[in-house]
């Protein structure tokens, strides 16, 4: 549990780093607003947040953070090009059944998208299937597979492969370790277990 | 981001009652003139208060009602009364609305017939009732008329406008009217401007007075008029309340005790009819049917869209930070209605929410006992405000 929130806080913080103060944020899965919370104590951004889920949202409200309860696709089409200065989708595209639209549409509502996930191509997550022929099962990812969620599993390597297919900028990458703390130089699709990319088109 | 559980985080107390309230009456002496240019000698709001104003007199929240509602929406009368204000389960201490923290405001609409001036009210020049003499009157004059009222028990701001249905329609007009009165906005199950279906049920409901010869082109005497109209206007406007899965649930296809022989008659048989007769029947004894025409015709002609041009720009001078709950069966002001006033807030650069609660009971669930809605309400009128 510990651990869990540790990760989570690195995530924030590298999020943080990448957000210009003041800025209008706009995050999709954005929970129960912890991040949106974080970057407006810290950054002072503009922060809006999109979920699927009445108890997501009502979290929201408790911290502050406004919300809007309902599909993602759907709620960005309703804004104009370039509205928001940066969307946030931290551990949201591998729950997503169509992750190039809500990219691309992304990548049209704001200068900057903040892509945050875990990387399946992780030595680890290979070994699990490899050597126990299991879906992979970690501090992060705790539910045997009955009691999962569809998912979408996602690798550094697809996601590297997905941006130059659709002419997206990646102007920024940060790889980390298994820790998800020291940054990852060394061949990331096999030794990151966590990959942040900012992009741009 | 996902998150552990932390929903222990604001158990509320354990809730009270309001109590015993009492309505008072504002006389506004001078002369006020109606969106449609008719000018009223003056005019009278009935209102109940509760909780108590604080020092800075910034503690208030006005509550707004809907069509067929009126200001008595917490406490009881009387000891003997058998059911307390509309939404007592919404107001009162510890509740979603902590009269601990707020002075509770609600008026009975300008046009309406619960003691606030309307067509039934005596008109001061002739001695009888307005009837169709009374302006015509909208959404913004009910709220422009709140206002004076609001100035009249002095009150420096607002914490909260908070309403459903026609009440969520005078708490967008309020954050657009007085933006720099209002900090926090809670409609609810409402809209932006009334769709053709909801115009077309007002009209039917309409006719059915209309058409009803006690009408008298609404000349009648007090306690009189059309009472047959009356009661199947608001047997069908119920309906529209409520929703398929809600009617079934209560009502099914059970027959009431005096339906036992199976005769061919048109006599009461189901019990949704025997339902729907009593909502008439107790409905002509506490509303007027000429206030029935005069809110509906409010409904009707509310549409912020028309009236600035696009709704960002209706909303271009709102200040507070706006919550909007709608309820997935509710047909009569849909979800992507409510959708619409958060989507046009935002892009209008404003702070809003929009949530919405998936129960199956209709238009109606707004006024339902959901612990889901108080904890939402509770917390957004517990959050910090707008940096």
């Amino acid at each position: 549990m510990n651990k869990l929130v540790e990760k989570r806080t690195v995530d924030m913080q590298i999020i943080g780093d990448w957000v210009e103060p003041g800025s209008r944020v706009l995050d999709l899965g954005c929970g129960r607003g912890v991040l949106l919370d974080y970057l407006q104590q810290t950054k002072q951004v503009l922060g809006l947040g999109v979920d699927l889920d009445f108890h997501k949202i009502l979290g929201c409200v408790r911290r502050g953070v406004t919300a809007y309860q309902g599909d993602m696709e759907a709620f960005m089409r309703a804004f104009p090009d370039r509205f928001f200065d940066r969307v946030i989708c931290s551990r949201t595209v591998q729950e997503l059944s169509d992750p190039a639209a809500v990219i691309i549409e992304a990548l049209r509502v704001s200068r900057a998208l903040t892509v945050g996930f875990v990387n399946h191509g992780y030595w680890k997550n290979r070994a699990d299937a490899f050597f126990f022929g299991r879906k992979p099962r970690n501090p992060v990812y705790t539910t045997a597979w009955f009691e999962s969620r569809p998912a979408n599993p996602v690798t550094i390597a697809d996601f590297e492969h997905f941006c130059a297919a659709k002419g997206i900028t990646v102007t920024r990458r940060a790889p980390l370790r298994g820790d998800w703390h020291t940054p990852c130089t060394f061949r990331p699709n096999l030794f990151a277990g966590y990959a942040l990319y900012d992009l741009t088109r | 981001m996902n998150d552990a559980e932390e929903d222990s985080a604001l158990m509320p107390p354990v809730p009270g009652e309001v109590g015993l309230v009492e309505a008072h009456d504002f006389a506004h002496p001078a002369s006020f003139t109606c969106e449609s240019g008719q000018v009223l000698p003056g005019f009278t709001l009935r209102y109940e208060t509760y909780g108590r104003l604080n020092a800075a007199r910034d503690n208030a929240v006005v509550i707004c009602h809907a069509l067929s509602g009126d200001h008595h929406c917490a406490g009881i009368h009387a000891l003997t009364d058998p059911k307390p204000g509309w939404w007592n389960n919404f107001i009162g201490p510890g509740k979603a609305v902590d009269t601990n923290r707020f002075f509770v405001l609600c008026a009975n609409v300008l046009g309406g017939c619960q003691g606030s001036s309307g067509p039934s009210s005596l008109d001061p020049r002739t001695g009888r009732p307005f009837g169709l003499t009374f302006p015509f009157v909208t959404i913004r004059d009910m709220v422009r008329a709140q206002k004076l009222l609001c100035d009249h028990l002095g009150l420096a701001s607002l914490q909260a406008v908070i309403g459903g249905s026609m009440g969520g329609m005078q708490v967008l007009q309020w954050g657009l009217e007085y933006p720099a009165f209002v900090r926090r906005l809670i409609p609810m199950a409402t809209t932006a401007r009334e769709s053709a279906q909801a115009i077309a049920f007002n009209e039917v409901g309409r006719q059915a007075i209309m058409q009803d010869p006690d009408w008298n082109h609404g000349d009648y005497p007090r306690g009189g008029g059309p009472r047959v109209g009356l009661a199947v206007a608001r047997m069908m406007a119920h309906i529209t309340y409520l929703s398929d899965a809600s009617m079934d649930l209560k009502f099914g296809r059970r027959r009431t005790a005096a339906a036992n022989n199976p005769a061919y008659t048109f006599d009461v048989q189901f019990e949704v009819e025997s339902y729907l007769r009593h909502q008439g029947e107790s409905f002509i004894n506490r509303f007027d049917a000429n206030s029935y025409l005069y809110i509906t015709r409010a409904l009707d002609h509310f549409d912020l869209t028309a009236a600035h041009g696009s709704l960002e720009q209706a909303f271009a001078a709102v200040e507070a930070e706006t919550l909007s709950v709608a309820f997935a069966s509710d047909w009569l002001f849909p979800p992507e209605q409510n959708r619409e006033i958060v989507l046009a807030l935002l892009r209008a650069g404003k702070r809003a929410s929009y949530a919405e609660l998936a129960t199956n009971l209709g238009h109606d669930s707004f006024l339902l006992e959901s612990e889901e809605l108080y904890a939402l309400v509770r917390s957004f009128l517990g959050s910090p405000s707008s940096p």
